[in-house]
């Protein structure tokens, strides 16, 4: 999987900090409920990477990893992973289940939500 | 002196993974049975990454899931087919015809070749035993996997597809069906 080993360009939130960074954040947040067991998180892992650098400017690109955080899964009644939930002003406004590991759709997941 | 686990090779493993966890567990067992000429520190994954770059630099939480590594205590690391040969090499009820891994015919390793493919093969069909978080089995697989699912729902087990193929369900919290989602 090369290409998303040198920067990490998406920061991990846990219980304690997604009200602040997530629910209290500012603009388009997209939050991947993810666990690095799961093959298919591993899968999309570079192409989100990508995908990442290339929304920084508009939006931001969160993880949780639900082995932790399995709180966090409750409340977003997460069943399975990768699952990407797109939030604007706390409120979420997209879900995507295990999108196909490919920097075109992975893009139009993240922004489709916040297209006017 | 230089403690236990810094002298001793540590075995990394998928603890999502049920084939995998046999596999460690055996391992583990031949180590506390004393059957080994070093001692050989067997231990889960986890999820924190930067623990895992702690016990090595260059170690990558995704690699790590994605192939099985042994970390040699000189900074090394051995990956799949290598790691498996190193480990059998040091258990002493393996020992005897692990070293035939070693030999060497024109700079190739007939042994450790077969090996690798074995570990391969192995690693591909993970998900017909139930490994769910091992990802889309390759192409070859998929066909005894959909013979799996359906024996299994033949004989009255449960299998809820997933609503995507790049989605890991979590356990106990599938789909029964779609009347539970309003």
């Amino acid at each position: 999987m090369p290409g998303y080993k040198s920067i990490d360009r998406i920061r991990t939130v846990t219980a304690g900090t997604f009200d602040r960074l997530v629910l209290k954040g500012d603009g388009p947040i997209v939050v991947e409920f993810m666990s690095y067991g799961c093959a298919h998180c591993g899968a999309i892992e570079p192409d989100l990477q990508q995908v990442a650098e290339m929304v920084e400017s508009t939006e931001k690109i969160f993880r949780v990893n639900i082995a932790l955080d399995r709180e966090l899964a409750d409340v977003y009644k997460i069943e399975g992973t990768p699952t990407l939930i797109m939030f604007l002003n706390g409120e979420v406004v997209g879900r995507e289940e295990g999108p196909s590991p490919e920097v075109s759709n992975l893009l139009a997941v993240v922004s489709q939500p916040y297209v006017s | 002196m230089q403690s236990r686990n810094q002298t001793a090779p540590v075995l990394l493993f998928n603890d999502e993974c049920g084939v995998c966890r046999s596999i460690a567990g055996w391992v583990k067992k031949q180590v506390q049975a004393g059957a080994g000429t070093t001692c050989i520190v067997v231990r889960p994954i986890g999820q924190d990454p930067e623990e895992l770059r702690a016990l090595n630099q260059g170690l990558n939480i995704w690699d790590a899931y994605a192939t099985i590594h042994l970390l040699m205590p000189d900074g090394s690391m051995k990956l799949g087919g290598e790691a498996v040969a190193e480990v059998l090499r040091d258990l002493r009820g393996t020992g005897w015809f692990a070293w035939t891994f070693g030999i060497s015919v024109f700079g190739i390793r007939p042994f450790q070749l077969i090996l690798n493919l074995a570990y391969a093969v192995l690693a591909d069909v993970r998900p017909v035993f139930g490994c769910e978080s091992c990802g889309t089995p390759s192409a070859w697989v998929r066909p005894i996997r959909w013979i799996v699912k359906r024996a299994a729902s033949l004989f009255g087990g449960s299998h809820h597809p997933s609503p995507s193929p790049h989605f890991t369900s979590l356990p106990g919290r599938g789909r029964p069906s779609q009347a539970h989602h309003i």
